[in-house]
Formats: structure tokens, C-alpha cells, sequence
């Protein structure tokens, strides 16, 4: 065996790892602080392809500032659906799935009627497009970039939760709704603010993934079940989330070499079930973690 | 005279807290023993730990001379006991009949129960119980929508449907008005000639109405056992339990 | 009177009507396509009521429905497939296609009518006994559940692709003749393949409905509404629970046969994500506590959904979508619930003494 390529294939892995990831942030934050199962999650993604690929196109943005206004755009688009929908099902669970599977496709067949079913392309800087070695490995400088973007909201995200008072407020909400009531926390706010802020999320991964594929009304569900699995697998926490896209893509990287990529995403499906069969509350479980 | 339930040595642990702590008990059979204590004595994690629900840490559970204490808690049901819960936990989506009649299972196994679209003696136990239970009028509504103390008669019904060797009765009365109270005890007393009772309760009135045996237990631990008296003229439960709220 | 849509014999004779009324459809309908389609409508009619089983009387969200209805199909399509060929020419064309040589063991026992059949129905069968006693027994259970379906259903979906050889990949099977069974050809377009389907339908629905009404559904439903209690009356809730799970398993792996008996074709579209959630949306839209009402559920939706064509099928899902949203939000028992509240404001006509359409939860005896 050659240990050089299996060198690249953990490299690469790490790569995948960091758009499982990414793909997974928002939909971590939502379902671990509220609870709830946002199968619209996918199409929230695509909403942040295509308001990229507006704002490049009408308004002519450079690419990266399509980033934040992607996050701003669809995080919109998430306190919108929030207030309107998500908040009178809170305590059905299993409705939310349900309902926001609705809205999924609401939003997908939305945007096929508005602009069609041909696919977009979402212009970069020269820059992005070269290929850069890692090692020995050639990698696309663009998915230096996503490493990157992933890392930084990573951070964020951790300094957002543990640093500051809107992250006590949530960490209180989460683990006792009633006593973070009686603390004069508005338990209807933060789970309002959590969803934006997912929603926003899932805005940058779909900029982001609008390069790394064609921007197509259907390129969201590809990601919806996988992104879920991260967030059940971690149980829920930013850390587990990590920790578990870290060691999936690593897997599938790994075996990808050794068989192909499909099969390799048979096993990992495989192995997933398997592992939530006798670990559910996940890697990490939250005190108060809601499933 | 052997207990029909004995508890040996059990302790249970969350993390590092000790709720129960090397507690041992007995209940007789065809007798009424009340389990009293303060709030967060570890009564009902008692309940908990002879139904199943948790597993205790170290210790042993003997039902009718049979070790109970790492079964699943439908195997724990069909040996003979049943559970009245102390919040009430009755099917509240389902007809008061419903849920009589879904506590009558004597045939457990699924794939007999496709088969069987008329449970032989239903129909009279049924009766029996609803009347007991003063609910006959009410079968046909949603149990969801009755009164608090109809829904602990509904619980105690689906327990008397079970027809359990042993009931476990956690805070039966709570929530009851006096003359349902009463109407309670009685009919515990009368429960006494076919079956045995393990009753957790706060009430030292209704306690002293229908305990044989009284066990005191404080701090996860056995505190005193005996008759009602016996208790009443202990000094150490007096301190621990009784001097904390008046006798009623 | 109490309400008429609680009567057990009025639910009957609806029964009973409905099927009888199916039943002649071929009588009236002359084109052969149509037929066909309306063939293939039964057997989404059938998917809808192994949901509503499932769902709506056992309280398992099922999300991964495909894999039944896939593994069934699949099972089928390489029954009709080994049908086509020869003793001097055993092997598929696919498979030659893939330089696969020889016919694989996997593809042997379908040689046999007979036993391919019997695998086709069993072998996801068994799956979802095993699959669900261990989910069940390791107390998996509501959304969990519903996400573990999921996964699965994405693990059987890449394997499917991946096995070009074995499956024909992403191109799926198109057995090139008709099913013929102890010598008869089954033409897809005759009469004869729609009175199959529907006996299926018809069949499967009388035995969902019986289920319902033994003690095992009484238990069943006791378990969807506090699976905790239930345990402590001395019932194995996991038992339970997997025989439902199972039960609807079968039923979706006989809807499978049908279908490809129906299409002659399947593809790794049938074990897609997006297929096993619209099943839900019928059952749901329908009324997943009727059996009845999924089953219309999934005849009205699919049948608006041809009959507007391929032009609006992109306003029609979205359209769907909406509506999916309003009935989760506001109509948690579906279509049917409708009209177990106009039935019930005819028996009880004091406006006062009538449940509100959302706070009065209906029995769930129907």
C-alpha cells in the first residue's frame, strides 16, 4: 500500500470534513438549542446559492462579500419562518419534521418556478480557482477557502456561546426553559435568534457550496440527510458536530480510497445507524439535550 | 410468614449522590404497608427501582421468591405487580374504556393478541372495576378530560384490571375531595383479602386508616418499621419526619 | 346517536363501498393507459395505508418507507427480468454491459418464479423485523427513529447505485416482457393487472383494518399515545412495536411487486428520500388515523398530480408543499378529520356540546 496516498486521502478527508461541517453548523445550533428537526435545512442552502448568485449577477458583488450577505439573506428568510411557522409547533417535534419538510419543498419549487431548472454558476476570483499543493497533495485553492470560512464561524461561533451574554441566555434556555423564565429570559426570543442565526448559517455554507457544484433548485436535499446525521451523531453540541464531521469525512476520505465514494457513503450510513443504535444522545451529550 | 416482597440491602446512585442507601424491607402478604417519609426520603425511586424503571447499583429485589431486580419492566408486570404512578398516567387520548380495557392483560404476546377481537371476561371485570372505580357513567369519554381525582380512580382501575398480586400505589389520594378519600380507603381495606398493597403516602390520616405495617424511611435509608402506633411513639421519626408537619 | 364516524359498521359498509366502486372501474374505463395508471395509483394507495398503519395507529414515524417498497420492487424486477432469459443466455444484458460473466449468486434463486417472489416479499420482511427489533429494543423511538429511517434509507440507496454490476446502477431494471405467472402473461394495461393490484389494495386495507380492531391495535394505540405506560401494564412495547413496523413493511413490499409488475421498471428513484416523505404527505394529507383517508390521500395527490402533467408539476408540489404546512399546522388528523366533524355536529346538533374541530381530539377508534 502506498503510504503517500493514503496521506492524501487524509488530507482530502480533512476537506470533506469541513463541508460536512459547514453544512451541518446551522442545523447543530437550531436542533441542539431548540430542539428542532429543520428538514428545510438543505433548502436554506440553496436559498444562499441563489442569493449569491443574484447579488454577483443583478448587483454585481464581488464574491466575497456575497458571503455575509448570503448569511444576512437567508438568516431573514429564517426568522421569517420561525415567527410565521416554527414557533407554534415547538413542543411537537415530530410536527416541525413534518412542517418544515413542507417548507422545503415550498422553497425549492419557489425558486424552480422563478428562475427554472438550469443551473447557475457563481463566478469567483481568479485566485480561487488555481490549485495549491498541501504536502504533496494538489488541492483547489477554493477549498482552502471553505476550511477556512469553517473554521472562522467555528470560532465565532464558540466565542457566541461561551463568551458572551446572549450565549448564557441560550445555554440557560436550553437547559431549563421555566428557570430561564424566571431569570427574565425570553425563552420565544432566543429560540427566534438561534434559528435566524442557523438559518444564516446554512446562507454562507450555500455560498459556498454554489461553487463547489452548480446552483440547482434541487442541490439541497443532497446535504439535508448527512448534515443531520453530524448534528445526531455529536448529539447536539458544537463540539460534537465537529468532532463527529471531523471523523466522517476522515472515514470517508479513507475508505473512498480503498473502495469508491459511494460505497464509502454506504458504510458511513451503516456505521451511523449502528453507532446511534447504542450511543442515541450522541458523542456528546448536552445536560438538558432535548431529543 | 414470608414476604411476598422483600427488599435486600438495595442502593441506588445518581453520579455520586446516594438516593437509596442500603435499604432492606418487607412487605406480607395479603396486608397493607404504607411507605412514608419526607420529600426526597426516595420513596418513589423506590417504586421506580421495584418496578424497573431503574436499575439499582447494588442490592436485590425478591418477588413471590423470585429475584426481580434486573428484568425488564413488562416482565416485572407480568410476575404480578402493578403501579399507580404519582402524577396519574392514564391514556389520555383513549376512552375511559379504552384504557380499562387495555390494562386487562392477561395475553401479552402480540401475535396472539392480532388474533383476539373479544377478551373472554372482560365484559365482567370491566364492570366490576368501573363501578369500584365510580366511573361507569363516564366509559365512553376521552380520558384526557376527566376531573383530577377521576383520573387517579381511572389509574387505580387500570392497576385492579391488571389484577396484580401486589399494587404499588404512589400518592393515591392526592388531589382527592374527603368523601373520595374515604370511599379510597375502604376499598383499599377491602383489596386486602385478594391482593397486597405497598401504599406511598403523605396523608397520615388515610395512613393511619389503612396501614398494617407503617415503614419509615429517611435519607435513602430505613428509618423505623411497624404498626402504626409503633411508629407514632417513635422519637427518632419524630424528629426526621412528623416534627416537620403536623399530624393530621 | 353518537357520532356516525365512529360507527364500526357504518366504517364497514364505507369499506366495503369503496372497494366495490374501485372494483368496477375497469367496466367504465376504456383506455388501456389510463387503467394502467390508475393501477399504479392503488398501489400508492397501498404505500399510503402501510404508513398509515405504521403512523397513524402505531405512533412510528416512518421516514425510510422506500426501502420496503425498493427491496420489494427490486425483488420483482429481477424476478420479470430472469423470466426473459434463456438457458443458452442466462445473464442479463446490464450485467454483460458491466463485464459481469456469470450470473451471480445473488441473481440465482430468481431463475425460480416461485422463489424469487417469495424473496421479493420476504426479504424486506425480515428486514424491518430485524431493523425495527433492534431500533425498538435499544428504545429508539418519535423523531429519532424517524431519522435512523432515514440514514438506512440513504445506506440502501448509495449501495443500490454503487453495485452497478449486481442492480443496474443509477438505470435501475427494465425487464423487456410482461410478468407471467404459472404460464399467463400479467399485460400491465389489462384489466386482469389492475383486479390484481386492487385485490392487493383490497386485501391489505381489510387486513390493516382488522389489525386496528383486534387487541394488538388497542395495545398499539395505547403505546402511541404513553409507550411508558403501556410497559407497566405488562406489555412489551418493543414486541409491539416491531410487528407494526413489520406488518407495514409487508404491505409496502407487496405494493412494490405490484408496481414494477405495473411499470415494468425500477431504479434507485424508488428508494429515494424525497419518494418515502411524499408517501408520508399522503397519509398525512389524507388523515393518517383512517386507513381510508391515506389511502384517498395518495389517489387524490397523485392523481391531481398527473393529471396537471409535467407542465405544473413545479406550481402543484409547491402548491402540495403549502397545504402539506397548513394541514401539519392546523389539521394534525388530515382531510378525514373534516368529516368526522361535520359527522359528529350531524349526530350531536347542539353547537354547545360539540368539540371544537382542534381542542376535541377524536377517539382513536377512527
Amino acid at each position: 500500500m502506498d503510504l503517500g496516498s493514503l496521506l492524501n486521502a487524509l488530507i482530502l478527508g480533512v476537506s470533506i470534513a469541513s463541508i460536512w461541517l459547514i453544512a451541518a453548523l446551522g442545523l447543530t445550533i437550531i436542533y441542539g438549542t431548540a430542539g428542532v428537526i429543520n428538514m428545510a435545512h438543505g433548502e436554506l442552502i440553496m436559498l444562499g446559492a441563489y442569493s449569491s448568485y443574484m447579488l454577483q449577477f443583478y448587483l454585481g458583488l464581488p464574491y466575497l462579500l456575497c458571503l455575509p450577505a448570503s448569511f444576512v439573506v437567508v438568516a431573514l428568510v429564517g426568522l421569517a419562518l420561525e415567527r410565521g411557522l416554527i414557533r407554534y409547533l415547538y413542543s411537537r417535534p415530530l410536527d416541525t419534521l413534518l412542517a418544515t419538510y413542507g417548507v422545503s419543498l415550498v422553497l425549492m419549487q419557489g425558486v424552480r418556478l422563478i428562475f427554472g431548472s438550469d443551473p447557475k454558476y457563481l463566478a469567483v476570483p481568479e485566485i480561487f480557482q488555481s490549485n495549491v499543493m498541501l504536502g504533496s497533495v494538489s488541492v483547489s485553492a477554493f477549498r482552502i477557502v471553505v476550511l477556512l470560512v469553517t473554521v472562522l464561524l467555528v470560532l465565532a461561533l464558540w466565542l457566541l456561546f461561551y463568551k458572551t451574554r446572549f450565549g448564557v441566555q441560550v445555554r440557560a434556555v436550553m437547559q431549563n426553559k421555566e428557570m430561564a423564565a424566571a431569570f427574565g429570559i425570553n425563552s420565544g426570543r432566543i429560540y427566534m435568534l438561534t434559528f435566524a442565526l442557523g438559518a444564516g448559517l446554512a446562507g454562507v455554507a450555500g455560498a459556498l457550496f454554489g461553487v463547489l457544484a452548480i446552483v440547482l433548485p434541487t442541490m439541497g436535499a443532497s446535504y439535508v440527510v448527512q448534515a443531520f446525521l453530524m448534528v445526531v451523531v455529536g448529539g447536539g453540541s458544537l463540539a460534537g458536530s465537529v468532532v463527529a464531521s471531523g471523523v466522517t469525512g476522515e472515514m470517508q476520505s479513507v475508505f473512498a480510497f480503498f473502495t469508491n465514494d459511494t460505497l464509502a457513503r454506504f458504510i458511513i450510513f451503516v456505521l451511523i445507524v449502528a453507532f446511534l443504535r447504542f450511543r442515541p444522545q450522541g458523542l456528546f451529550a448536552q445536560s438538558g439535550a432535548r431529543r | 410468614m414470608s414476604g411476598l416482597l422483600e427488599i435486600q440491602r438495595l442502593s441506588k446512585s445518581f453520579d455520586t449522590t446516594k438516593v437509596i442507601n442500603d435499604f432492606s424491607m418487607e412487605v406480607v402478604e395479603g396486608t397493607v404497608c404504607c411507605l412514608v417519609g419526607p420529600n426526597g426520603a426516595g420513596k418513589t425511586t423506590t417504586m421506580d427501582l421495584i418496578t424497573g424503571r431503574i436499575k439499582p447499583t447494588s442490592g436485590k429485589i425478591i418477588f413471590a421468591n423470585e429475584d426481580i431486580t434486573a428484568k425488564h419492566e413488562h416482565l416485572i408486570a407480568r410476575a404480578g405487580i402493578g403501579r399507580k404512578f404519582q402524577v396519574p398516567a392514564v391514556l389520555r387520548d383513549m376512552s375511559v374504556r379504552q384504557n380499562l380495557e387495555v390494562a386487562y392483560s392477561r395475553q401479552t404476546n402480540p401475535f396472539r393478541n392480532l388474533l383476539k377481537f373479544h377478551k373472554p371476561g372482560l365484559t365482567a371485570k370491566l364492570d366490576e372495576v368501573a363501578t369500584l372505580a365510580g366511573l361507569t357513567g363516564r366509559l365512553k369519554e376521552r380520558a384526557g378530560i376527566l376531573s383530577h381525582g377521576e383520573t387517579q380512580w381511572l389509574e387505580i382501575g387500570m392497576v385492579l384490571m391488571q389484577e396484580p398480586r401486589l399494587l404499588l400505589m404512589d400518592e393515591p389520594i392526592a388531589g382527592m375531595t374527603e368523601s373520595e378519600i374515604e370511599k379510597t380507603a375502604r376499598i383499599f381495606k377491602d383489596l386486602r383479602k385478594s391482593a397486597t398493597l405497598l401504599v406511598v403516602e403523605h396523608d397520615m390520616g388515610f395512613v393511619r386508616e389503612i396501614a398494617d405495617v407503617v415503614v419509615v424511611m429517611h435519607m435513602g435509608s430505613l428509618l423505623a418499621q411497624g404498626s402504626i402506633q409503633e411508629i407514632e411513639a417513635d422519637l427518632r421519626v419524630r424528629d426526621v419526619y412528623l416534627g416537620e408537619q403536623e399530624v393530621a | 346517536m353518537g357520532n356516525l364516524y365512529h360507527n364500526k359498521i357504518a366504517q364497514w359498509v364505507v369499506y366495503v363501498a369503496f372497494f366495490a366502486a374501485l372494483a368496477i372501474i375497469p367496466n367504465m374505463v376504456g383506455d388501456s393507459f389510463l387503467l394502467n395508471q390508475f393501477a399504479t395509483y392503488c398501489v400508492y394507495g397501498m404505500l399510503a395505508l402501510s404508513i398509515s398503519l405504521c403512523w397513524g395507529f402505531g405512533g412510528i414515524l416512518n421516514l425510510g418507507q422506500g426501502i420496503a417498497f425498493g427491496l420489494g420492487a427490486y425483488g420483482m424486477a429481477m424476478t420479470m427480468q430472469m423470466q426473459s432469459q434463456t438457458e443458452s443466455n442466462p445473464i442479463p444484458p446490464f450485467m454483460l454491459n458491466n463485464s459481469l460473466d456469470y450470473l451471480p449468486l445473488l441473481w440465482q434463486p430468481f431463475q425460480s418464479t416461485l422463489l424469487g417472489l417469495i424473496l421479493a416479499v420476504t426479504v424486506p420482511t425480515l428486514f424491518c423485523a430485524a431493523f425495527g427489533g433492534i431500533m425498538f429494543r435499544a428504545r429508539v423511538s418519535g423523531p429519532f427513529f424517524a431519522i435512523m429511517t432515514l440514514a438506512m434509507l440513504s445506506a440502501f440507496y448509495t449501495i443500490i447505485l454503487d453495485r452497478q454490476a449486481y442492480t443496474g446502477g443509477v438505470n435501475g431494471l427494465t425487464p423487456p416482457s410482461a410478468f407471467q405467472f404459472a404460464g399467463v402473461e400479467v399485460d400491465p394495461y389489462s384489466p386482469t393487472a389492475y383486479w390484481v393490484v386492487l385485490f392487493f389494495l383490497t386485501g391489505a386495507t381489510f387486513l390493516a383494518k382488522l389489525i386496528t380492531q383486534s387487541s394488538f391495535g388497542l395495545v398499539t394505540q395505547a403505546i402511541r399515545d404513553d409507550s411508558e405506560r403501556v410497559r407497566f401494564l405488562g406489555y412489551s412495547v418493543a414486541g409491539y412495536e416491531t410487528v407494526i413496523y413489520t406488518i407495514s413493511g409487508l404491505i409496502a413490499a407487496v405494493a412494490g411487486c405490484c408496481w414494477v409488475m405495473l411499470v415494468q421498471y425500477v431504479s434507485p428513484a424508488q428508494m429515494d428520500v424525497g419518494f418515502s416523505l411524499s408517501i408520508v404527505i399522503w397519509a398525512a394529507i389524507g388523515g393518517r388515523h383512517s386507513l381510508l383517508g391515506s389511502i384517498l390521500g395518495a389517489l387524490i395527490i397523485q392523481g391531481a398530480q398527473s393529471y396537471l402533467g409535467d407542465t405544473f408539476l413545479a406550481t402543484w408540489l409547491l402548491i402540495l408543499g403549502g397545504f402539506f404546512i397548513v394541514v401539519v399546522r392546523f389539521l394534525p388528523n388530515g382531510l378525514a378529520s373534516l368529516l368526522e366533524v361535520a359527522l359528529g355536529l350531524l349526530a350531536r346538533p347542539d353547537p354547545t356540546s360539540s368539540p371544537a374541530p382542534d381542542g376535541g381530539r377524536p377517539l382513536p377508534a377512527e
